[in-house]
């Protein structure tokens, strides 16, 4: 005879777990759906079959692949990150008075490139005080700081726009290995080491680990702030370096280079099955989720819709992408904030 | 202080822990000794989660000395707990979803499987691989946990806790929190071979509500009943009813509860009818209550009772079936509709979904019946003031103003306002009670019963969830038995005629 | 059916009445210092510039910060709802497009027809947001994205002039000579939703959907539909600054309004309306507002480059955020 008390608690509704379904539809569909939306727009437009396309496409996803490795990291931990635009504006124009520019006698090279990257980590770094200190929620702490980002920019700026001179910078965009540019190739190098990061570090882990459940690590003994501020400084250091490769493009410091990414990086990371619930997806996911977005937004410019709509046409998927990953979550007395 | 002289693997001594409102822990002894298991008994609110907290530092008590190995601790933290040999393996597990096994079994003390930051994913397979050789599992440890079964992640819990042995040179305290709720029989006998497994080289603190269970796998059991210790029973020759009336204790009178003096047939309608109704947690439920009538459902945990209180009162969807109020099909889509056809909820977890914290004790209590102090759509704070402050009077509930915010209240006043709030509007004809006194004391328990009682009188049906069998069979007309989502039996009880708590067990089985 | 006689109780209650401490003085001093903020800045100002403390500069800092009223104060609603609207600012730019478009056509109609068109714009967001269950930031820096990419396209990516001024003209005038009629506009404004909450029961609704949503929905609280109407009301009210902002630049512009997000969000958490919903009000936007505004007013009289103002929002908002957090609600802050 088994004896029992009813009361025993209801808080354990955990209760059995099913096996979890879809995980391999989550793992497959994006890469499906790249390759669908491929072919579609390949049927539909002439010029969008084309190899110079093709590197169109790699090439406009460089600097969004780079944004996105690093918000991904913020996304595992189930943060979230507005402050690219403002971080890498900052480092856009910090890069372009470090070398070679018309604005003054600076020509650091490489190690202007390198304290640009410094100085959008640190930002990055900010936010992450700011949340694991004052324990403000990511999306005001990287609101502020790309506020301050984008405000120390102006500041360097200055009212003239500093042109590049350095070649190596400037070469980096338009020179091609095996028929991409160099900006296509860091940011795959970018990707390689995002993902190494993600695999093998414990800060990739653990970012993983504190997206699946905090309060484990807490008791585990493991202290999560140093890793969250660290996850954010990478993610800064990423968005730096995507500061660079604008003005590598552009030949030009400008404030606005980030403008958008923040937006277009979370969206490429969501529709790759990185939730923003955290503990899911990774670098690789939403490399894929970036080639997905390029791809979705060159191919409709090709079929001739108003490059305008692009932001437009973002915006739907993320809203979509985030629906159907929280639809099969959905309870009827359930909080959304 | 000198340490007590045979030296035992923990022991507690007059520990007391307070909560705003109720004594939790009020002296409480205990003592574990090298290599046995010990069984930890007792009620729902004995004070068993309390103390188990404190054992592995996430509760501060009060007052009184935790010794380990003849050594006073003061546990500050888990780890600081882990470096005493003490873990736990917590009731909801703990470990994290999307992670190996491995990393989880290791987490927090990696060794030397995480050099300068980097994995070594083979090194931190062996490590994992040794705990899990140690209990003689054959998961693989890179697996992801989420992948594997409940009992698989129960034995991955129990090695990641054996990790506490890499911290303290000693043979280790292992709790078990409830580890059988969730479990088949066949995966709970694998658990009672790895206690016994333990047993060999550590201490186990085991607690569980199947007394049967403890009674199996222990080799004592220390009973709790209202935060202190009420006995030790060596579990050679005890039987579940030994310990079932060391937990119950002599409370339990029919004053107590207040006894029902009205006769259930003086109100014969039918006020509450539901036929047939399912959804993903419960199947075909048929219930009836009367108007007057106070029906009582009991199910161990994962029985669906607390589901088809909430899909009667629209916050789970239904897959199937009817319900009639008073005559009247009943509208399950939303709480709204529930409420306006004189429903009334008091949710189990009242800080969170009963009560509205930093807000004050009128708005909380005029919240669902708005009509109760509006004049036409407009609110009158005249109307609410005279409405409020009567109800705060009825109901002898203790609040400086009405305009005070309802957190700073104690639990049972706050439980008063909750129920008032079904109450303002003088439309209430059922009232589903999950778990309505919880985590109050007795004197606050006692005037909860006697305002079901008198509403009861006054001819509102009621749904009890109750926190124990005791009070489920003192305040309950009539019980119904739950079990896997389907009512399985029912259970008379009037007044005078009032079965024994190992009755309903037979019937919950 | 028969009511039933309320239950007397006998017996008082046996445990304490009151367990914790009411609000401490640093919370009282926390909650007063949107006004003690005012108050400084106005004293700071005077001091740098003995000029500042005329009526003409302070008529034209109420001026000034009309829009930005109007934007914080709907918006404060999603946030007391727990919410954010990320939307606004671009919706305003998208109503001051839609409004040029659409002048030489509805003329005296198109400032209502504006509003009403955001209105309902805001309320596909919030069905959007409660069916969908896709939390309300997300929703909004999608629509951001969406607003933007409709006004670019429309517009053709640039502003289109206002040739009939007589439109808004309404709006430049002053009441009584002294106030500007687009602030006594956003006074109304904020004065009439202050007053319809305060007199209905959607107060009560909106501070528990806030403080606890679950707790609210057992208690029978419409919080999908209070949801849907507090975004339905930010979006108007970003509607009615464009027609503001038109007034004042008298052409239609897709990105026109779109660098007040930062000062509508700054507003509201200067104000003391705490991001995590329940705690705070409309007026307390009102004098967050009046406070942003000052600081873009007055740094350049104190000397500081105007590029500071940015880097000041940023910390304006963290800090702000970090005073008036309930932190007891979130116990693991994302």
């Amino acid at each position: 005879m088994t004896l029992t008390s009813p009361a025993e608690d209801v808080d354990v509704a955990a209760a059995r777990p099913q096996p979890r379904r879809g995980v391999s539809l989550r793992d497959a569909g994006p890469p499906l759906a790249l390759v669908v939306v491929f072919l579609v727009f390949a049927g539909l437009s002439s010029d969008f079959r084309t190899f110079g396309n093709v590197q169109n496409i790699m090439d406009t996803a460089a600097v969004l692949a780079v944004v996105t490795c690093g918000i991904t990291f913020v996304l595992m931990m189930g943060s979230i990150d507005l402050s690219a635009p403002g971080v890498m504006g900052a480092s856009a124009i910090a890069v372009a008075l470090l070398v070679a520019n018309n604005r003054n006698d600076n020509d650091l090279g490489l190690i202007g490139v390198l304290i640009a990257i410094l100085l959008a980590a640190g930002l990055g770094c900010l936010s992450g005080f700011a949340l694991v200190m004052l324990k403000v929620p990511s999306f005001m702490t990287t609101l502020g700081v790309s506020a301050v980002g984008l405000g120390i920019a102006t500041l360097m700026f200055a009212g003239v726009q500093p042109n590049i001179s350095d070649e190596t910078l400037a070469s980096l965009a338009i020179d091609r290995l095996l028929g991409f540019s160099y900006l296509t190739w860091v940011a795959v190098a970018c990707v390689l080491v995002g993902y190494l990061i993600q695999r093998y570090s414990r800060l990739g882990r653990y970012a993983f680990a504190i997206g699946g459940a905090e309060e484990v690590l807490s008791l585990s003994g493991v202290k999560v702030a140093p890793y969250k501020v660290a996850v954010f400084t990478l993610a800064g250091a990423f968005y730096g370096l995507a500061g660079v490769m604008v003005t590598s493009q552009l030949s030009a410091g400008l404030v606005q280079a980030g403008k958008g990414y923040d937006f277009a990086a979370i969206t490429a990371a969501v529709v790759g099955g990185t939730l923003l619930t955290g503990g899911r997806g990774g670098v690789l996911h939403s490399a894929v989720g970036v080639l997905l977005v390029t791809v979705l937004t060159n191919g409709l410019v090709q079929i001739g819709v108003s490059p305008y709509w692009q932001g437009g046409v973002q915006g739907l998927i993320v809203v979509a992408a985030v629906a159907a990953a929280v639809a099969p979550q959905r309870r009827r007395n359930q909080v959304t904030k | 202080m000198t340490a007590p002289a045979p030296v035992h693997a923990l022991e507690v001594r007059g520990l007391v822990k307070h909560y705003p409102g109720v004594k939790a822990l009020d002296g409480v002894d205990l003592v574990v000794r090298q290599n046995e298991v010990l069984g930890l008994a007792g009620e729902n609110g004995a004070g068993k989660s309390t103390l188990l907290k404190a054992l592995v530092g996430l509760v501060r008590p009060d007052a009184g000395e935790i010794w380990v190995r003849g050594e006073k601790v003061r546990l500050k933290s888990v780890v600081d707990a882990a470096n005493h040999g003490i873990g736990m393996v917590f009731q909801e597990q703990s470990l994290v979803p999307n992670l190996t096994a491995a990393e989880n079994i290791v987490l927090g003390s990696e060794g030397r499987g995480v050099r300068r930051g980097i994995y070594r994913w083979d090194t931190m397979r062996k490590l994992a691989q040794e705990q899990l050789d140690k209990i003689g599992s054959d998961i693989n440890p890179l697996a992801r946990t989420e992948t594997l079964s409940f009992a698989d992640r129960q034995m991955v819990e129990i090695a990641k806790v054996l990790r506490i042995e890499q911290r303290s040179q000693h043979p280790p305290v292992i709790i078990l929190d409830e580890p059988t709720s969730v479990l088949e029989s066949k995966e709970i006998e694998t658990l009672f071979t790895q206690v016994r497994r333990l047993r060999e080289f550590a201490s186990v603190v085991f607690v569980s509500h199947r007394l049967d269970e403890v009674l199996d796998v222990c080799d004592r059991v220390s009973v709790l009943r209202g935060g202190q210790s009420v006995g030790e029973v060596p579990t050679a020759g005890a039987v579940p009813a030994t310990l079932h009336q060391m937990m119950i204790g002599s409370a339990g009178s029919d004053d107590h509860y207040h006894g029902n003096v009205a006769e259930p047939s003086d109100q014969p309608r039918e006020m509450l009818s539901i036929r047939k109704l399912s959804a993903k947690t419960f199947r075909d439920v048929d219930l009836e209550v009367r108007a007057g009538e106070i029906v009582g459902i009991v199910g161990v945990h994962g029985s669906g009772r607390e589901d088809v209180c909430r899909a009667l009162f629209g916050a789970e969807p239904t897959s199937g079936g009817e319900v009639y109020l008073d005559g009247k099909k009943l509208d399950l889509s939303g709480t709204r509709a529930a409420c306006a056809a004189g429903i009334g909820y008091v949710p189990a977890e009242r800080k969170i979904e009963g009560m509205v914290g930093p807000m004050s004790v009128a708005d909380n209590m005029t919240l669902a019946k708005q009509e109760s102090r509006c004049v036409g759509p407009l609110v009158s704070p005249p109307k609410q003031a005279g409405v409020v402050d009567r109800w705060i009077e009825r109901l002898s509930i203790r609040t400086p103003h009405r305009g005070t915010a309802i957190q700073r209240l104690s639990g049972g006043n706050q439980q008063k306002v909750v129920l008032a709030r079904w109450l303002v509007a003088d439309d209430i004809r059922l009232l589903l009670l999950d778990h309505p006194t919880r985590g109050l004391d007795i004197g606050a328990r006692s005037e909860v019963y006697r305002l079901m009682r008198e509403l009861a009188n006054s001819g509102v049906a009621t749904v009890l969830l109750a926190d124990s069998l005791e009070e489920a069979i003192g305040m309950s007309d009539r019980i119904v038995v739950m079990s896997d989502g389907r009512v399985t039996s029912e259970v008379p009880c009037v007044a005078g005629a009032k079965p024994t708590p190992l009755d309903l067990v037979k019937e919950m089985v | 059916m028969n009511a039933p006689t309320a239950p007397a109780m006998a017996k008082p209650a046996s445990d304490a009445a009151v367990v914790k401490g009411g609000p401490t003085i640093g919370q009282r001093l926390t909650s007063m210092m949107p006004l003690i903020a005012l108050a400084a800045l106005l004293a700071a100002l005077s001091i740098a510039d003995p000029d500042f403390l005329t009526q003409r500069s302070l008529t034209a800092v109420v001026r000034t910060s009309a829009p930005l009223v109007v934007l914080a104060a709907g918006a404060t609603l999603v946030v007391l709802c727990g919410g954010i609207d990320l939307s606004i600012a671009a919706l305003a730019s998208l109503s001051t497009v839609l409004f040029a478009m659409w002048l030489p056509d509805l003329g005296g109609m198109t400032t209502l027809a504006v509003i009403a068109a955001a209105g309902t714009i805001g309320a596909i967001q919030g069905i959007a947001h409660v069916m969908l269950r896709i939390p309300s930031f997300i929703v909004t820096l999608g629509g951001m994205s969406i607003f933007s990419a409709v006004a670019l396209v429309i517009s053709d990516a640039g502003p289109i002039r206002v040739v009939d001024r007589d439109a808004t003209k309404w709006l430049t005038q002053y009441v009584g000579g002294y106030v500007p009629m687009a602030f006594a506009v956003a006074l109304i404004v904020v004065a009439s939703i202050s007053i319809v909450l305060k007199v209905t029961p959607l107060q009560s609704y909106l501070t528990a959907t806030g403080y606890s949503e679950s707790a609210a929905r057992l208690a029978g609280t419409p919080v999908d539909r209070v949801k849907v109407g507090a975004f339905t009301v930010s979006s108007a009210c970003a509607g009615l600054a464009a027609v503001m902002l038109v007034s004042r630049n008298y052409s239609g512009s897709p990105t026109m309004a779109d660098n007040l997000l930062l000062p509508a969000v700054a507003a509201i958490v200067v104000g003391g309306t705490a991001i995590t919903g329940g705690h705070g009000s409309v007026w307390r936007s009102l004098v967050g507002a009046l406070v942003i505004t000052l600081l873009r007013v007055g740094l350049p009289i104190v000397g500081v480059p105007s590029a500071y103002e940015q880097i000041l929002y940023g910390a304006i908002i963290v800090v702000a955020v970090a005073l008036t957090l309930d932190r007891s609600k979130v116990l693991i802050i994302k």
